[in-house]
């Protein structure tokens, strides 16, 4: 089923399936642990399949996608976090927004809505930069909203946490997320804009000299990139059920960006791939955080182990195979010549 | 608060995100890579300070030692570090011919790494240390009060700048050096060798940790795994504002930051305070827009697309 | 035998700028490479340099092969490339700009006799010693490409485009140069547009288009065939 009313539905045809499959067998397997594991893999599959929109089609690595979450997961709790009580912690809130619940699928929705405003408006400057210039004003970015969404505590709880957000993300919601996502970044490969940010990416000059707007097509890429991006964060939230500026920070940057770098910058399917796996181990190294045991020995490697473990792949990784897993590789597309 | 009092605050700060921009404008300049991991070379020079141990309350190590002594090794550890981390991380990258995108994520990752490795040790939580005391005490400038450490700190920063000067004008590896940010390639066709000055760059880059480690220490009297960061990002933007490739560039731009930044704070209307960092960060990415090379201009950076 | 390159090929991404090239230079040789633009040729020299890595063939210094050798490497087995546009470090000053080409051979301290002979060659460099190098004009930027390039003491000296937008004083006064080096024992590999110019200077002559060799030998030899601007600009060359 290469083509579905026309459209190339590979690789997210061979995704989709994929995760369903794991899903299921996890669900078979009914162990707890492993179920929050895959959970938790599947909100950030949402980010990492938005990051990828923008960096593997643009070549464009970001350092700043995370803000986009941050904005969408404070917009989704204004309007649905902790009812009763929200004036309390943000009695900056106006008025309406201190009265209303909205049901949290609308509520992610406009949420992801304002990140994506907050990247068109940041985009205008981002999208004339060249490569290199553009990866550190997206880290600028960054440092820009995580400064005022710090001290804005009227509206944020500063730097302290918001409790009370609806957790309304179990493994099957985050797997209807997590296809959506997938969805869209095989629409938008397919679509003529994918293409021709590719084509910015592969040759600049030949692209700008058939017409091209560079700009443009970067535009579209950040946007609907951080439309998804911002849903994983909002997801991510309601996960945990708390909210606070520091956990979108330095470290999802980091994982987020290792989970696609591992799994292949430059292809969706590097962007699954790499979520999982990188998840997988984390959660191995947990297990062995915790400590089990072997042949009558407890196996257990200490605390803080885990980021350890996970730099120094990253670091192997971009030396020794810095295609990532799966390279260029997409799911059942067979490679270009 | 006093003009001078003001003026010397601003000079303090300023001279701070001088030497880490300097340290990172040293690395962009040869190798055309923003070393995140600079913020956290200095943060490995102060906690080597203390014993490593996951204890509340860290006992001295190389604190305990005489001054002069203290001193050397630190910034001993803190360049051996840096000279480390090109050998094992950048280096093979190098020859990998990684590309602009690669070399940005790992020195993220490389500074991800100390990091953790410093959680591992000593956790989380923040310590306090206490190094060269004296220094807290205060002096008087013109009939009004300052902090000492401010005042070296300064001091110690003028002296430095100046030694980079004679550095990179009167001697051949720093002549060297700034062949070498100006046109890498042709450096090495003149017999330049290309590791020899890299690693160079990254010793002097993290000798210049070391010392801020000291002055950062001396004047907080804190620890935390990620003190690194913010200055790290201070440096990483005044390297931008002030002229990628361009050494002096970056050291000016790290001081008109610190300034900016101190100034602003001081006289900023207490509501629009919280918005002076973001004012700041922001100003790096009008900057690429309007003067890519930097205020203060500097040299072809060759940016492709 | 100084050089030798066989068979080489050497490209840009998937693209061949120069194929099946092979040539040699002798010891006490001036040999010249014409060609027009984008022939190859200084593709040629950037490899020979070090800088571009050839897909095949082999490039020796007596014997020695020198592919996948670093540029530093490279100059230091005595091959000194004065590359196309000169590339002097503008922001240096002259005096800075020898500075780094002494260092190859012990500093400048140690290169005395070597800058008196730079200086009776340019003196110009002498005049303009702390001027930054970025002011010079363009033909005194190519003394200074010159003068680096022999403080490294090459036994082989590779210039790319010597006249290129160079005064025809200054064009002159380079290839004056030249004719000195070689009476001083110095070997010489020059890239030309001009035919006439290499014509005049080369002892022996091989001549590029689009990425491989159609034509070589002696200077005079083929200064009295009447086919060459044919062949230079678009013909086959006939044996």
């Amino acid at each position: 089923m290469k083509r579905f009313l026309g459209l190339r539905m590979l690789p997210a045809g061979g995704l989709i399936p994929l995760l369903l499959l794991v899903c299921v067998i996890v669900h078979a397997a009914g162990n707890q642990l492993i179920e929050g594991s895959l959970t938790e893999a599947l909100v950030y599959m949402v980010m990492v399949v938005g990051l990828s929109v923008f960096v593997s089609n643009s070549g464009i690595i970001s350092f700043g996608h995370v803000s986009f979450a941050l904005v969408g997961a404070y917009a989704s709790a204004w309007q649905t976090c902790c009812p009763g009580l929200r004036g309390v912690f943000m009695p900056g809130l106006p008025q309406i927004l201190l009265d209303t619940n909205v049901p949290v699928v609308p509520a992610a929705l406009t949420a992801a809505l304002l990140a994506t405003a907050v990247a068109a408006v940041a985009g205008i400057a981002i999208t004339r930069l060249n490569a290199v210039a553009a990866s550190i004003a997206l880290l600028s970015l960054l440092f820009v909203v995580k400064t005022i969404y710090e001290n804005w505590t009227s509206v944020t709880a500063g730097q302290g946490s918001l409790a009370g957000l609806p957790l309304y993300v179990g493994r099957w919601t985050a797997l209807a997320w997590a296809t959506g996502a997938i969805i869209v970044a095989q629409l938008y490969m397919n679509s003529a804009n994918g293409l021709r940010l590719r084509a910015i990416r592969e040759e600049y000059a030949a692209a700008r000299a058939v017409g091209i707007v560079v700009w443009r097509e970067r535009m579209i890429g950040l946007v609907i990139s951080a439309f998804v991006f911002a849903i994983g964060g909002i997801l991510f939230g309601h996960y945990l059920g708390t909210l606070a500026v520091s956990i979108y920070w330095l470290d999802m940057t980091f994982l987020t960006l290792a989970m696609l770098v591992v799994g292949g910058m430059r292809s969706l399917t590097g962007a699954v791939v790499g979520t999982l796996a990188v998840s997988a181990v984390r959660e191995l190294l947990r297990a062995v955080e915790r400590g089990f045991d072997v042949w009558g020995n407890t196996l257990q490697i200490p605390q803080g182990s885990q980021e350890i473990v996970l730099a120094l792949a990253l670091l192997l990784i971009l030396v020794f195979r810095p295609q990532g897993i799966v390279g260029d590789y997409e799911l059942g597309v067979s490679p270009p010549r | 608060m006093n003009a001078i009092q003001l003026m010397v605050d601003a000079l303090s700060l300023g001279s701070q995100y001088a030497l880490v921009a300097l340290g990172i404008g040293l690395i962009f300049g040869v190798m055309r890579m923003i070393n995140f991991a600079q913020g956290d070379l200095i943060m490995l020079g102060a906690y080597a300070l203390v014993v490593p141990t996951t204890a509340d309350v860290a006992p001295p190590l190389i604190g305990k030692l005489p001054a002069l002594a203290l001193i050397v090794t630190i910034i001993a550890i803190a360049a051996g570090a840096g000279i480390l981390t090109e050998r094992f991380a950048f280096r093979p990258l190098r020859r990998r011919e990684a590309d602009g995108a690669t070399l940005l994520i790992s020195s993220f990752a490389v500074g991800y790494l100390l990091q953790s490795i410093v959680l591992f040790v000593h956790t989380g939580r923040p310590k306090s240390v206490s190094i060269f005391a004296d220094l807290t005490r205060q002096m008087e400038i013109g009939g009004v009060r300052v902090a000492m450490i401010d005042v070296v700190t300064i001091c110690v920063t003028v002296l430095l700048l100046l030694a980079m000067l004679v550095f990179l004008r009167w001697l051949r590896w720093g002549i060297e050096i700034r062949a070498a940010t100006e046109d890498f390639t042709m450096a090495r066709i003149l017999g330049v060798r290309a590791d020899a000055v890299i690693a160079l760059a990254f010793a002097i880059a993290g000798a210049l940790a070391g010392i801020l480690s000291l002055l950062y220490v001396a004047k907080t009297g804190v620890l935390d795994f990620r003190m690194g960061v913010p200055l790290a990002i201070a440096g990483f933007v005044g390297t931008v504002i002030g002229g990628m490739g361009s050494l002096v560039g970056a050291a000016l731009g790290g001081l008109f930051l610190g300034v900016a930044s101190s100034l602003l704070q001081a006289l900023l209307p207490e509501v629009l305070r919280p918005g002076r960092d973001a004012f700041l960060y922001g100003l790096v990415i009008f900057v690429l827009l309007v003067r890519p090379r930097g205020l203060f201009a500097g040299r072809n950076v060759g940016e492709r697309t | 035998m100084l050089l030798e390159v066989e068979d080489l090929e050497v490209r840009y991404g998937s693209v061949p700028a120069v194929r099946n090239l092979g040539f040699h230079v002798a010891e006490g040789e001036i040999v010249c490479f014409i060609g027009a633009n984008g022939a190859g040729k200084s593709t040629t020299m950037l490899a020979l340099a070090g800088v571009l890595h050839p897909t095949r063939g082999d490039i020796r210094i007596e014997s020695r092969s020198i592919v996948g050798l670093a540029p530093e490497d490279i100059t230091r087995l005595g091959i000194a490339l004065v590359p196309e546009g000169r590339r002097i470090f503008g922001g240096l000053t002259v005096r800075e700009n020898l500075v780094v080409a002494s260092g190859l051979r012990g500093g400048i301290a140690t290169q005395r006799s070597m800058l008196d002979l730079i200086f009776e060659l340019f003196p110009i460099l002498h005049q303009r010693f702390d001027s930054r190098a970025g002011n010079l004009s363009g033909g005194e930027q190519q003394q200074l490409a010159i003068a680096r390039a022999l403080l490294t003491r090459p036994r082989l000296l590779v210039v790319d485009e010597p006249s290129l937008g160079l005064a025809p004083k200054f064009v002159e006064l380079v290839y004056q140069t030249f004719g000195q080096l070689r009476a001083n024992g110095m070997t010489l590999l020059l890239v030309e547009q001009s035919m006439r110019r290499a014509l005049s200077l080369a002892d022996r002559v091989y001549l590029l288009k689009s990425g491989s060799m159609v034509l070589h030998g002696k200077a005079t030899e083929l200064a009295e065939r009447n086919d060459l601007e044919h062949i230079y600009f678009g013909g086959v060359a006939t044996p």
